[in-house]
């Protein structure tokens, strides 16, 4: 055996794990999922990849020549530079790599990986079979991607008898909950909105135990119901999340909802849903579950998509129109943010709520209605309504600069949503009226169309018009136009900054600015 | 999975018998398909036990064989729960911890019912039954219980307090100022003791001293008020939170002598047997009153369960002055002997019944803190340094 070629080997193995440290943070952040991490790869690592190719190539070379001296102090330079940017990029990302068990697993697989292949050229250095081990512990330590979609490879089969053990336990601490109520929550949009304004009405009656933040995915739920019911627990508010069909009968499957609320369908994740029939069948796996376990299903009549492939008389239906059993009407916005009348059944409650925009009162009225069902008192109701926070950027009222009103709606990505933003700035009477917004993205086909859209109806209710990036707005800028908007009330802008050089001097206590989508997180500093 | 519920009785009290009778009753009521228990005696010197025999009173009666068959028990939080972690034993024999889901004091007196105990599980984020610490603390001292219904509107008898020092300093002054605002016939009591302990009706100016005396062994402020003599001692139950709250029937409760005392309370019919406490004083369910008074006294009882801010199961004893009519708060026990169970049941509530609400109240108050904004998410700390000028020189 030949000691230095060993060496050069074990640097090699060393250097790749550092360089693991970035390629499983990207898988991580892609869920695990290798079509996903590869995707990235393709977009923003074929550079690097490159490198690591051609870098592979040259120790082929210098190992085929018998340099290897050279090659180990090659070798070892490439180990300094992944070390240096492994610690590096780790210290600048702001979403790090974590360091699951799962992490901790697919490291293990790299280094036995490693070890296997480079004990076969210790035991067997003169041989072929040693060779050809030799170049594939370079081209695995070179070439990240490759060890990275091997070792998820090779740690699947674990990884999904880790998950069933989970999911199985989760089963057994439901089963274990005798007197547990489960509600399902799902729908293309609002369907976090619904499950924090149910949890917070129902928490007047019950002991709730909701999924936190937007975990709606099979293992989110399991760790919810493993980390976080209480014996005490009541009622488990589950939010459902699907890009597949199937995905919300798995999670059926797990927890059993006995009621469930259907907050919308939408052309939401059509790239893997392929129509919006399809999303309109996913979501309803959690109403024909429900009804197989003899429970009630609450449904948006609000949501075009939703009411027009289904039988209305088959749910409970909530929403505006007056034909529905659960609605909110004479609605009202201030400063303060919103009242209205919720109607529930024969019950009637004044409502009031900083929660602004119709959605947020469609999404009340369905939220009030089930904890109605479920024995809430009106006046309970009342109370927890008028308690509700924002989400964080989420038409969330606050003074602004020099005494003026902000409606931070910048975490908005919903076309429908932008409309009903647009239209809650309308309703100040009497006030300047200014948006803010670099418009919608990531639509696909119907992008142009929307921001279109978006521009004719700013134009109809806003007296200023602020657009950021000039080439990106440019469709909501022909919307105003087209609607005759005044030109020197339309501004547009390269960056967030100059927007607020606009707007700072116009700001008064009469003025309400509203941010709509996609705008730096750190904006109002 | 059950809720497992840590009954605390016993305590540092002169009423520390009252509350083992109590708890065992509690704890023999619980719904045992829905909730675990877990029964802690704390000792006359503070100390805490857990054990299988803590459920059997008569095991009561020899309380060095008792302990030597529990185990000394400490609680502590610890990633977001509380935990009961027995102190003896190694590494291996040593019993398991404990997860507590729910604290029920079932305690009397001074040193628990006063707030400490909430104060104590307040202190471990542990979700406990019955009044917070400041309704509590209002609740055992009857001076600023009176306080607290005057300034509600509520009817209460005037009074006059002093402390004991100040009695011993200047006699006559003290004298002077009670004979002079309160006149006699009057009584004596500690400010905050239950039970009636220390408590005695005075006459005239001779039997002060001895009064003053006896109530001034018992707590160092003492409070004098007007004896009613036409009197007729009514109590009422409230269970619920200052939201909503019901009011029991009422009961009146025979006194032997003028005024019920502890031996009253608690050592009638104990002639040989051990004694079952408050639920089996000699008393009247319901008391004979009329349909008018009798609502009367049940709304007062709610309003003063909702002023001091009550939560749990209280009972409320008033005076009623036969002559003129006029119903008076006396006193509250924020943790009733027998937690007043014999005046829910005549109304159809059972007592087993009656716990499950008072875990449901409970864990209503813990939402809805967990609601409120405790903690400001930045921390203050991360945007200052103290600077050239040091630590003394900074500024908030």
């Amino acid at each position: 055996m030949n000691i230095i070629l060993f060496l050069c080997l074990i640097t090699a193995a060393l250097s790749a794990l550092f360089a693991l440290v970035r390629q499983y943070q990207m898988l991580q952040q892609n869920s695990y999922f290798p079509s996903r991490y590869a995707a990235w790869v393709k977009e923003s690592y074929s550079l690097p990849l490159c490198a690591e190719c051609i870098a592979f190539c040259a120790s082929s070379l210098l190992f085929g020549q018998e340099l290897y001296a050279v090659q180990l102090a090659f070798l070892a330079a490439v180990l300094a530079v992944r070390t240096v940017s492994a610690v590096r990029t780790q210290k600048k990302s702001v979403k790090k790599l974590v360091f699951t068990g799962r992490i901790k697993r697919l490291f293990a697989a790299a280094v036995i990986l490693l070890a296997v292949f480079t004990a076969v050229y210790a035991v067997f250095p003169e041989t072929l079979a040693g060779e050809i081990f030799t170049v594939i512990v370079f081209m695995l330590s070179f070439i990240s991607p490759l060890l990275t979609l091997l070792c998820r490879l090779l740690t699947a089969p674990a990884e999904k008898a880790i998950a069933s053990w989970y999911v199985n336990d989760a089963k057994r601490i439901l089963k274990e909950h005798k007197n547990l109520t489960v509600i399902g929550v799902t729908g293309s949009y609002g369907k976090t909105s619904v499950k924090f304004i149910l949890q917070r009405l129902l928490s007047e009656k019950y002991n709730v135990v909701a999924t936190p933040h937007s975990f709606n995915t099979p293992m989110g739920v399991v760790r919810t119901i493993r980390e976080n019911l209480k014996p005490q627990t009541q009622i488990f508010i589950c939010e459902m999340g699907a890009k597949n069909i199937g995905d919300i009968k798995e999670i059926c499957d797990i927890v059993h909802p006995k009621y469930g609320i259907i907050t919308s369908v939408g052309p939401q994740h059509l790239e893997t849903f392929g129509s919006v029939d399809n999303v309109y069948k996913t979501k309803f796996e959690l109403a024909d579950e429900v009804i197989k376990n003899g429970g009630e299903v609450f449904v948006s009549g609000d949501s075009a998509e939703l009411i027009k492939r289904t039988d209305p008389s088959l749910y409970r239906v909530y929403g505006t129109d007056k034909s529905f059993e659960f609605r909110a009407r004479d609605i009202s916005y201030s400063k303060n943010g919103s009242e209205f009348t919720a109607v529930l059944g024969k019950e009637e409650i004044r409502l009031s709520s900083k929660l602004l925009g119709l959605h947020s009162i469609i999404n009340i009225t369905g939220a009030a209605a089930l904890a109605f069902t479920l024995g809430t008192e009106p006046e309970d109701i009342k109370f927890a309504a008028a308690a509700l926070k924002p989400t964080e950027h989420r038409l969330e009222l606050k003074p602004y600069i020099n005494g003026s009103t902000l409606i931070d709606d910048a975490y908005n990505a919903n076309p429908e949503g932008c409309i009903e933003a647009v239209r809650v700035l309308a309703s100040f009477d009497g006030m300047k009226k200014v948006i803010v917004t670099p418009g919608l993205i990531e639509l696909g086909s119907k992008e142009y169309e929307c921001n279109f859209a978006l521009g004719a109806e700013a134009a109809e209710k806003c007296d200023i018009i602020i657009l950021v990036g000039k080439n990106r707005s440019k469709p909501i800028r022909e919307g105003a136009e087209s609607k005759g908007f005044p030109q020197e009330n339309l501004f547009t802008v390269s960056s967030f900054r100059e927007a607020m050089q606009i707007y700072t001097p116009m700001a008064d206590s009469g003025t309400v600015v509203l941010f709509e989508n996609d705008l730096p997180d750190n904006y109002l500093n | 999975m059950k809720t497992n519920i840590a009954v605390f009785f016993g305590c540092r009290s002169v009423e520390h018998e009252v509350s083992i009778i109590s708890a065992v009753q509690a704890m023999n009521a619980v719904n045992r398909d829905k909730y675990d228990i877990t029964p802690v005696y704390v000792t006359k010197d503070g100390e805490m036990y857990t054990g299988e025999p803590l459920f059997t009173v008569e095991n009561f009666r020899d309380l060095p064989l008792l302990l030597k068959n529990c185990e000394p028990v400490i609680f502590e939080r610890r990633n977001g729960a509380v935990h009961m972690v027995y102190r003896n034993g190694g590494l291996f024999s040593r019993k398991k911890d404990v997860t507590v889901d729910l604290a029920f004091p079932v305690v009397h007196g001074t040193n628990c019912e006063d707030g400490t105990m909430s104060g104590y599980f307040e202190f471990l984020g542990l979700p406990y039954i019955g009044c917070d610490i400041i309704s509590a603390a209002v609740g055992m001292d009857k001076a600023v219980f009176k306080d607290v219904l005057r300034s509600a509107g509520l009817p209460v008898l005037d009074c006059v307090t002093f402390r004991s020092r100040d009695y011993a300093a200047d006699k006559n002054a003290v004298i002077s100022e009670i004979t002079e605002k309160i006149g006699f016939p009057l009584i004596i009591k500690p400010v905050n003791l239950g039970s009636s302990v220390g408590i005695s009706k005075v006459n005239d100016k001779d039997g002060l001293e001895a009064a003053v005396s006896l109530a001034a062994s018992f707590a160092d402020r003492i409070l004098a008020e007007h004896a009613v003599t036409a009197l007729r001692e009514i109590n009422c139950s409230v269970i619920g939170d200052a939201d909503r709250c019901e009011a029991s029937v009422l009961e009146e409760p025979f006194m032997h002598d003028e005024i019920l005392s502890y031996a009253d309370k608690y050592m009638s019919g104990s002639k040989g047997g051990a004694s079952k406490g408050m639920a089996s004083l000699g008393r009247r369910i319901p008391a004979e009153l009329s349909p008018e008074k009798t609502e009367e006294i049940r709304k007062i009882a709610c309003d003063i369960f909702k002023a001091i801010g009550a939560s749990g199961v209280v009972r409320i004893d008033f005076l009623l002055d036969t002559e003129s009519g006029a119903v008076y708060a006396n006193e509250i026990n924020t943790i009733p002997g027998s937690l007043s169970f014999y005046l829910w049941e005549p109304a159809g509530l059972k007592y087993t019944d009656m716990i499950d609400r008072l875990v449901e109240i409970a864990f209503k108050r813990q939402r809805s803190r967990e609601n409120l904004t405790y903690t400001i998410d930045t921390n203050i700390l991360s945007g200052v340094s103290f600077g050239k000028a040091g630590a003394k020189g900074a500024k908030f």
